[in-house]
């Protein structure tokens, strides 16, 4: 189920918020509507909570976690790692890692098993992300695009990839990542999926200038319904068709 | 994309406001003050400017018009059509083309009279001219009043029109009068057009919108068009075959099988067949409406068959655009909108068939190559055995059985709901502590220092963190320990001897060559940087070179000749030209020095230095008595230079704080005191 938001009158909701399957973060706003939607939606499930990072409320894009761990940038408070860490449960782990590229949301992608990772990134930190997180990493690009943390989204069952991404990149990527991909946007044409976008296994969040036919692209690929990545190909190809050509 | 909005076309003034307004513009916008005892120039200047002004107010005016009018050879033909069929296209283009005989009939008024004011001999008749010109001006603009009243009125008519998009994905409705066409568009749209049981309610285009398949559609509703032939046909029932032709449209050709709408079937299949040209490569569906009263399969013979000749010429369409002939569904629908039963088949079957048309055409664009891409879905391979599993919680899948009963029972208290009972946003402020995940609730509220005897306390956070410590210290020793065991099995028994000299031999070589780069370092900022090529110590000869080549065991002169052959031959010898004249003595000196050095400084001793003159002393023809007299001039001379002082240091020019008469008076009263005491 996805539902379509705004952050402040801003639609790019996976600026402000980082969504997995064993929690969610939400930045700290002015009111507490945008906090209210994820709290509807997950509070009896996952902890939803309140923070800050670095004093910013940009965390979507500063951390990277997945249902093991939580990697935080450098400019982390001590508070808001101890708040952080009260806050989840202790299956979560922790950590602040000393990364030059502290955006480490837009250059990390992952899920619970795989992640993708800015070819920049330290070797420590490719260690941690492995060790943290869980996961293999791989270093690559979206097409053409080292940022990979902010040109695509994906969950366990499916993701969603920058538009540009051709066609055998996006095999190639499937086959690493082990879920089906399509390229997409959000937000009524945006280009960076996972500004627009945070998602996890069983639900989605996007912003609200998103389109129907958006939509109903990342209830497919991300299974989010009854629906099944499939559908694209067979119901949907038409109307796309009709609405990029 | 060509936005067709007429919306914005700029109001047109009557003649008569028109001529108000440009005048009282020239009457507040320039100068106003004219007396006859300034200059001829000026005063023909000023009222030259008066005409100017005006006649360039005109000009802006009436190419606004001209600009903001769409021109109808350059819109897109269905509202080249629409709007010649609403307004006459001849008699638009006539008032265009006036507005536009009259911009330019004033341009000439204007440069006419400005010519003559270069003339002008007096105020009087300066101001006589002014007012001629004004005066032919406002006449042309009064001669085209007729034109600019049409023009507003076709503005005003053009801002109502329906903002059709011809290039969408559009559903046309059209039939005989009375048929039921607005009742569909209102039952599949939100248009709300007027619906009332007497022919030609709807007298122009209509448009509402639909959604299907999460695409949006416009639905357009057409008056109803009569049986007859074209010339006679009159505007209402033109706009809809305008719409017709030129919209590439899903047609809907409604039929009205009850005849309640007063017209028989045959009629309407007359109708049909006439205006059948306009379905050519177009999606049609024929829709029998008003099933509620008459079923399709109650009607008579005859008109069965000519319903079933309108069901062929339809599939000839479908023909044309390369459907299958087979598929005679989604042809011939029958709805009735009272009960509204069949009518959203009726959109499907419009929408679907649209859709098709349109995709089948895409296809074929090139455009379709860059987006081919996000038509794809990529499905993983497998690349090894790992399960990977998606993780959604138990609680989520129980949740959504539950749901519905919950979202009946209560609503769940949101943070939100809390905010709005605490004074609303800004003022209610959450505690971001509610949730900690502890192991006693009651530590949530607890306050913790963050720094404690001078250390940060979060470092000490980790209850362990000293045991841990210790613990990577003791594993870094015992890396640390192997590390060296290493190194000492490098250096032993593993290496042959000649290994291990060849080993001795590098370690030496090394270590020669960072006690050179130290030395280097060491008086690196007091040695000028010197680019190797000139080779100050004379360290890369060849013969070195030979030398080292000859350690390693290697034969040098190969290398040696190779290296004299590439190097440039020595110049060609300085010429000493003075030497010559300076007698052949030193020459030879000279000549025989090998150091530069030496002999530039033997050569320049030659000759003894003279003394220098002092500055007092005086030069005949400098005009000075003597001596003295030059000392105080050139004292003069360097006062009336005087060096700005830019070093920042105190001068006359500076805030100086004098102290005070009555505190010097208090320190010494105090140092008397003092002293007494």
């Amino acid at each position: 189920m996805a539902t379509r938001l705004q952050f402040e009158n801003n639609c790019e909701v996976g600026v402000f918020s980082k969504l997995t399957n064993a929690y969610c973060l939400v930045a700290i706003g002015g009111s507490e509507s945008f906090y209210s939607t994820f709290e509807a939606e997950l509070a009896d499930v996952i902890p939803v909570i309140k923070t800050s990072i670095g004093g910013t409320r940009i965390i979507g894009r500063l951390c990277a976690g997945n249902k093991n761990g939580l990697l935080l940038p450098h400019t982390t408070t001590d508070q808001e790692l101890q708040h952080l860490r009260n806050s989840l449960p202790d299956s979560v782990v922790v950590q602040r890692i000393d990364e030059r590229l502290s955006a480490l949301g837009n250059c990390i992608a992952c899920n619970d098993h795989v992640a993708l990772t800015h070819p920049d990134l330290d070797k420590d930190t490719e260690e941690m992300i492995a060790d943290v997180l869980g996961v293999e990493v791989f270093r690559q690009t979206v097409a053409g695009n080292i940022l990979v943390g902010s040109n695509c989204a994906f969950s366990n069952r499916g993701g969603l990839v920058h538009p540009h991404t051709s066609i055998e990149d996006l095999d190639e990527l499937s086959t690493l990542l082990q879920v089906p991909l399509v390229a997409g946007t959000v937000n009524r044409g945006s280009e960076v999926i996972a500004a627009g976008l945070t998602v996890n296994d069983w639900t989605a969040f996007c912003g609200s200038d998103t389109t129907a036919t958006e939509l109903s692209v990342i209830e497919s690929v991300f299974k989010l319904r009854e629906a099944q990545p499939s559908a694209l190909v067979d119901e949907m190809r038409k109307s796309l068709i009709d609405t990029y050509v | 994309m060509v936005q067709y909005n007429f919306k914005k076309i700029t109001v047109v003034p009557t003649g008569k406001d028109f001529i108000d307004i440009i005048l009282s513009r020239t009457q507040r916008q320039t100068p106003t003050v004219v007396h006859k005892g300034y200059a001829i120039s000026r005063i023909r200047q000023f009222y030259m400017r008066k005409v100017k002004y005006t006649q360039q107010n005109f000009h802006d005016k009436l190419s606004t018009i001209i600009e903001e009018f769409p021109r109808l050879d350059d819109i897109h033909p269905f509202y080249g059509d629409l709007l010649h069929v609403l307004y006459n296209k001849d008699h638009y283009k006539l008032a265009l083309g006036q507005i536009n005989t009259a911009r330019n009939l004033i341009g000439k008024i204007a440069k006419d009279y400005v010519k003559l004011l270069k003339y002008g001999d007096s105020l009087y008749r300066c101001k006589s001219l002014k007012v001629a010109a004004l005066g032919r001006m406002c006449t042309v603009i009064k001669r085209v009043g007729p034109s600019l009243a049409y023009l507003e009125q076709i503005r005003q008519h053009m801002a109502r029109l329906p903002s059709i998009d011809p290039n969408t994905r559009t559903i046309l409705i059209c039939g005989y009068p009375n048929v039921g066409k607005s009742s569909f568009i209102n039952k599949i749209t939100r248009a709300d057009v007027d619906v009332q049981p007497y022919a030609f309610t709807t007298k122009s285009l209509f448009v509402g919108h639909t959604d299907y398949k999460y695409l949006r559609y416009q639905v357009i509703d057409t008056p109803g068009i009569l049986d007859r032939p074209f010339e006679d046909r009159n505007i209402i029932e033109m706009c809809s075959i305008t719409a017709l032709a030129h919209l590439r449209a899903a047609v809907l050709f409604f039929l009205d099988i009850s005849g309640s709408c007063g017209y028989s079937i045959a009629q309407q299949a007359a109708l049909f067949h006439s205006i059948k040209s306009l379905f050519m490569n177009k999606p049609l569906i024929i829709v029998c409406n008003k099933t509620d009263l008459q079923a399709l399969e109650g009607i008579s013979e005859d008109d069965m068959k000519l319903v079933m000749e309108m069901k062929s010429e339809a599939m000839k369409t479908l023909i044309g655009q390369g459907g299958e002939p087979a598929n005679d569904e989604g042809v011939l629908l029958t709805m009735s909108t009272l009960t509204e039963e069949g009518v959203i088949a009726v959109k499907n079957a419009a929408c679907e068939r649209l859709l098709d048309q349109r995709v089948e055409l895409k296809m074929k664009s090139k455009k379709l190559n860059d987006c081919l891409n996000r038509f794809h879905v990529a499905m993983p391979k497998p690349r090894d055995q790992k399960e990977r599993p998606p993780c959604i919680p138990e609680a989520v899948l129980e949740g959504k059985a539950k749901k519905a009963e919950q979202a009946a029972e209560k609503q769940k208290k949101l943070e939100k709901d809390l905010e709005n009972e605490n004074g609303g946003a800004g003022v209610y402020s959450a505690s971001l502590r509610k949730h900690y995940i502890l192991a006693n609730d009651e530590w949530k509220e607890d306050i913790m220092p963050e720094i404690l005897d001078g250390h940060n306390v979060y470092d000490f956070v980790d209850p362990d963190i000293l045991q841990r410590l210790e613990e990577l210290e003791r594993e870094e020793g015992m890396r640390q320990e192997q590390e060296a065991d290493d190194d000492f099995e490098m250096d032993g028994a593993e290496l042959t001897p000649e290994e291990q000299k060849a080993l001795a031999a590098i370690r030496k070589k090394k270590s020669l060559l960072i006690q050179q780069h130290r030395i280097k370092k060491s008086t690196a900022e007091s040695r000028p940087t010197v680019p190797r090529k000139f080779d100050k110590d004379k360290q890369f000869t060849s013969e070195r070179m030979g030398r080292q080549l000859s350690t390693l065991g290697l034969d040098p002169t190969l290398a040696i000749n190779r290296a004299r052959s590439k190097s440039r031959g020595r110049k060609r010898e300085r010429s000493i030209d003075r030497g010559d004249q300076n007698g052949t003595d030193d020459m030879d000196v000279d000549g025989n020095q090998p150091n530069k050095k030496l002999r530039l400084r033997s050569r320049s001793q030659l000759r003894s230095r003279s003394k220098s003159r002092p500055p007092y002393e005086v030069v005949p023809g400098e005009g000075l008595k003597d001596s003295a007299q030059k000392k105080k001039a050139i004292k003069l001379a360097e006062k009336s230079h005087k060096k700005r002082n830019k070093d920042a240091r105190k001068g006359e020019a500076d805030r100086a704080l004098v102290a005070s008469r009555e505190g010097s008076y208090f320190t010494m009263l105090c140092w008397k005191l003092h002293r007494k005491l």
